[in-house]
């Protein structure tokens, strides 16, 4: 205690404090002076003597100042040291702090993304008591969903669990029309009664859920999400308690959630309903009370002083409670936080797409810390005389580096601030723009990323900072801290003593540079030759003249008999148009990248020599209107697509009634390779639901096409006569007339409808656009790498040919030729980056598998796509190389010499 | 034994010790103290500047020794260190300690 009020009077009077110790220390020698003056000793002598024996004078000051400020002081001391070595070096340090500042703020922006769809806090009160619980499930095959529980399962938990209050949502995936003047689509999200008391959020207006308003067959209520209240309804305090229209279906406004009600979804639910509201809102929907359907995502809230630990043993208990009515069901439960990405799956795909962008953004940073890496040691030869000045005064080599290691952290410090600034500001606006263009064209809704930053953002930026300013700032300050005293006595301290031990260490760094440089480009170059496939490929079916309507919950709120009339008669409306050629359906888009993968095996294979891949339920004139040839066999007929439902066969078994099936001609290839496939039979299910298996039979063989995804045939790809919620209506006189006589035809049978109508094009714009983000995204990528890489060869070129003027004025004396000084230079210059090329190029091939995906059929060893990015980089260290070494050919060497 | 400039020489705290106890005569500057301990160590102990006044430093910060500025003995402007209360509670603390450790060094060495 009074120890640092001692030590605060020192700070205070630190100067002061300072002249008093010299004097001190000064009236220390003349004391010994005289006293070896009265020994004998000439005065002059005397007085040499006495400083000789007094020592390290600096030092002892140095180190009384130590025992006041401990190592506090000398950090402050490095930190003015370096500001003012700034300040000395303006041009120096705005490039290396520009340099940190892209590598630094692009990795923070990307952070701020990830953070926002994966790490965020839930925003819900006390959230670090809340859980999400999923589960994986076994041996228990007739079950459909991922992660999710059953309603009974639900009820199991909430009603054992002692340690945990839970609550269960659905996804926010109901598309429900909104009645009123103007129509509208938004989704909804079913909740357990006691959502928003577990959340601990209730509703701003009117009230949340009461136990009868969850009973089964109760009169609908909804609270209104935040947003959709301000811009549908004006914000209209009195709304509790009116009734709105929700598919058709009148329903009381209970209350208006708070804005930052919990949401773990990207996507915002217009209203929130009691579980038991769904089958009202969609005929369809039977999820409630079927056991076999897994759609509830589990929300806990841990009692205060329930551990993690005692939660997961009370829970794993239920489970096990569970598994024992369902003799062979044994069942794994997952608990972690609740933030977004709630389900282990869906966490999983989004780290390993994170974990691929972190990787390539991270490569861009390195490449900024190899290269200001570089200028630092360019520097810190220059600096070796002020380095040297403070080893001989008895700074060891410790202090030395830690005065180096704190310049480049100062200088990370004021990269990462420009950097996170400026990244968090940009990526705000490049997400609202870079989604919408990820988000298929009938997608009803913006999604909803918050990527406002947070203090995990905060920590993030700061400890990458930090990290970034000691990676780049040791090695350069490890080897410019070298003990070479000598050759600063010798004062040759700017001479070639450390030249050829620094140039081998520049020399790598550009290496490493241009590898992972060379890595980015070359993904660049590959997407940039995917996207442009894009463009050129045919996907094998007539996008063009075809409509695309979406009837997907256009008829929700009617029973299933008024439904299946008002469809019957929209599409024979729209095939009395005019304009309209043919009309087809099927239960997916093409390319709609909503499949859902089924299993097939031939009889009397086992479940696990199943393959997996995509079955397709489309009308007769399907083909037609995509102008698929059938190769072999025939078409569907109009009766097969009529007859109702499939026939269901037990496993194995042959009967009649089997489903006629065509196939494309790859999938009839990888399951007869040579064989005739007519009349084969073939055995189906979806993978989710290994039980429900249908006996297909082979009626015919359509050509190839890229349905499910541009640029892909599925190698097994299975059309079963049926309709479906996608319509495709196959324009004569023109897409735009159509288009709008289809809107006609729809309002004549229910001016409630809401249909999504678009060209078929469009889907392929999509595919288009996700090509297109993720190339500029690379390309982006790829750009600042090669600009980073180019400055930094630039920059180690044109350093070592001003330290070698004197050779190079040799050389000329002797005869050389400027071309030969030139080439020589670039043989040098070239070495490194060639060997860095190599090390990249083989790093990409090894890399460009995860790309595959957005390739569009352009395969991961594409010449093009690989030389391209190669011979671009090395042109660029080329051109760097050049531009650097050729000051150097102009000099006259007589004056260069002449000068030495 | 030559000059020590390092205290890392002596036992940790030792030369505050011995600073505190050639201080318990009254008060003394910086080159009395070192004089001091030279002669009283018959010659063997040699202090330095450079662990001196670190030292002194340290006496001063836990408040064991006050200083005031006064005239040496040559007419010259010195420091002059006090001991106080709380450096004596300390050196007699202290010397405790280091009796008990070079008991224990002793030990160690005769063992068999």
């Amino acid at each position: 205690m009074g120890s640092w009020l001692r030590r605060l009077t020192y700070v205070l009077r630190q100067s002061r404090h300072d002249t008093e110790l010299r004097e001190e220390i000064e009236a220390h020698r003349a004391l010994r002076a005289a006293h070896m003056e009265w020994d004998g000793l000439p005065p002059e002598r005397a007085d040499d003597a006495s400083r000789r024996a007094i020592g390290n004078v600096l030092l002892a000051r140095e180190d009384a100042r130590q025992v006041w400020l401990g190592s506090w002081d000398t950090w402050w001391q490095d930190v003015r040291y370096g500001l003012r070595t700034f300040r000395r070096n303006p041009t120096f340090t705005a490039v290396a702090i520009a340099t940190l500042a892209l590598g630094i703020g692009v990795n923070t922006g990307l952070f701020t993304v990830i953070n926002a769809v994966l790490l965020r806090d839930a925003s819900a009160p006390d959230s670090h008591e809340l859980v999400s619980i999923s589960q994986t499930v076994q041996g228990a095959p007739d079950l459909v969903g991922m992660d999710t529980f059953s309603t009974s399962e639900y009820f199991a938990y909430r009603d054992r669990a002692q340690t945990l209050s839970v609550a269960a949502f659905g996804n926010a995936m109901g598309e429900a029309t909104l009645g009123g003047d103007t129509p509208r689509k938004i989704l909804g999200t079913l909740v357990s009664c006691n959502f928003f008391a577990v959340l601990r959020q209730p509703p701003v207006l009117g009230r949340s859920f009461a136990p009868h308003d969850c009973e089964p067959g109760a009169t609908p209520v909804v609270v209104l999400d935040h947003e959709l209240w301000r811009t549908a309804f004006a914000a209209d305090p009195a709304i509790v308690g009116r009734t709105i229209q929700l598919n058709r279906q009148r329903v009381t406004v209970a209350g208006v959630a708070a804005d930052d009600t919990y949401n773990p979804s990207p996507l915002r639910a217009g209203y929130i309903a009691p579980l038991t509201a769904g089958r009202l809102l969609a005929s369809n929907d039977t999820r409630y009370g079927n056991d076999r359907a897994l759609w509830l995502n589990l929300l806990g809230r841990r009692q205060a002083g329930a551990g993690v630990k005692q939660v997961r043993a009370e829970l794993d208990v239920i489970a096990a409670q569970i598994d024992r009515e369902q003799p062979g069901r044994s069942t794994r439960l997952t608990i972690g936080p609740a933030g977004p990405a709630l389900g282990r799956q869906t966490r999983e795909a989004a780290m390993g797409a994170a974990t691929v962008l972190m990787a390539a953004f991270g490569l861009v940073l390195l490449i900024a810390c190899a290269n200001v890496a570089n200028l630092l040691l360019a520097r810190g030869t220059a600096r070796s005389q002020e380095i040297g000045i403070r080893a001989s005064l008895g700074a060891s080599r410790a202090r030395v580096v830690r005065q180096l290691v704190t310049e480049s952290v100062l200088m990370s410090l004021g990269g990462g601030l420009v950097g996170s600034v400026v990244a968090v500001w940009s990526f705000q606006t490049l997400v609202a723009r870079a989604v919408p263009a990820m988000l298929p064209p009938w997608f009803p809704l913006a999604l909803s990323i918050d990527v406002r930053p947070d203090g995990q953002v905060l920590s993030f930026a700061v400890v990458l900072t930090l990290a970034t300013g000691v990676l780049f700032g040791l090695a350069p300050a490890l080897h410019v801290s070298k003990p070479n005293l000598h050759a600063f006595m010798k004062q040759d301290a700017a001479g070639t003593g450390s030249g050829r031990r620094s140039g081998r260490l520049r020399g790598t760094l550009v290496g490493v540079q241009v590898a992972l440089c060379m890595v980015l480009l070359i993904a660049a170059g590959l997407l940039l030759r995917g996207l442009r496939a894009t463009y050129t490929i045919d996907p094998g079916f007539e996008y063009r003249d075809v409509a695309l309507v979406s009837l997907e919950s256009a008829f929700d709120g009617y029973s299933r008999e008024e439904a299946e009339a008002r469809r019957r008669r929209l599409v024979a409306g729209v095939e009395a148009l005019p304009g309209v050629a043919a009309v087809a359906a099927a239960d997916h888009k093409p390319l709609g990248d909503d499949m859902s993968p089924f299993a097939f095996r031939l009889p009397g294979e086992s479940e696990r020599q199943a393959r997996i891949g995509e079955r397709i339920t489309v009308t007769d004139d399907y083909f037609a209107v995509l102008e698929l040839p059938i190769v072999r066999g025939r078409a569907f007929t109009a009766e097969e697509v009529r007859r109702p439902g499939p026939a269901v066969a037990p496993a194995g078994s042959m009967t009649d009634r089997a489903t006629p099936a065509i196939l494309s001609e790859t999938t009839a290839r990888n399951l007869w390779p040579g064989g005739d496939p007519i009349n084969r039979t073939l055995l189906s299910a979806p993978v989710d639901q290994s039980l429900n298996v249908e006996t297909l039979q082979v009626v015919g063989v359509v050509a190839d096409a890229q349905l499910s995804a541009l640029g892909r045939i599925d190698p097994y790809y299975v059309y079963v006569p049926g309709d479906g919620a996608a319509l495709l209506v196959k324009s004569r006189g023109g897409l735009a007339a159509t288009v709008s006589g289809i809107r006609d035809a729809a309002r004549a049978i229910d001016p409630t409808l809401l249909l999504t109508i678009l060209p078929l094009e469009a889907s392929l714009g999509w595919s288009r656009g996700i090509s297109r983000t993720v190339t500029t995204l690379f390309g982006g990528l790829g750009v600042l790498a090669l600009v980073l890489a180019s400055v930094g060869i630039y920059g180690v070129v044109s350093y070592s040919v001003t330290g070698r003027y004197r050779e190079i004025g040799v050389r000329m004396a002797l005869g050389a030729t400027p071309q030969n000084v030139l080439a020589m230079i670039l043989r040098q210059t070239m070495r490194p980056v060639i060997a860095g090329a190599a090390v990249g190029v083989a790093g990409a091939s090894a890399m460009s598998g995860v790309l595959t995906s957005v390739l569009f059929g352009i395969s991961p060893a594409d010449p093009i796509g690989l030389g391209g990015g190669a011979l671009l980089l090395l042109g660029v260290a080329l051109a760097a190389g050049f531009a650097a070494a050729r000051p150097a050919t102009r000099t006259d060497p007589t004056a260069t010499l002449r000068n030495e | 034994m030559g000059l020590t400039n390092t205290p890392s020489d002596l036992l940790p705290g030792t030369l505050e010790l011995l600073i505190l106890k050639s201080l318990v005569a009254g008060p003394k500057h910086g080159y009395a103290i070192v004089e001091h301990l030279r002669v009283t160590s018959r010659d063997v102990l040699h202090i330095g500047e450079s662990a001196l006044y670190p030292a002194l430093q340290r006496l001063l910060l836990n408040g064991w020794a006050r200083s005031e500025w006064g005239l040496s003995e040559a007419n010259r402007r010195a420091r002059f260190y006090t001991l106080t209360a709380a450096g004596r509670k300390q050196l007699a603390g202290e010397r405790a300690e280091f009796d008990r450790m070079v008991r224990a060094i002793q030990h160690v060495l005769e063992a068999m």
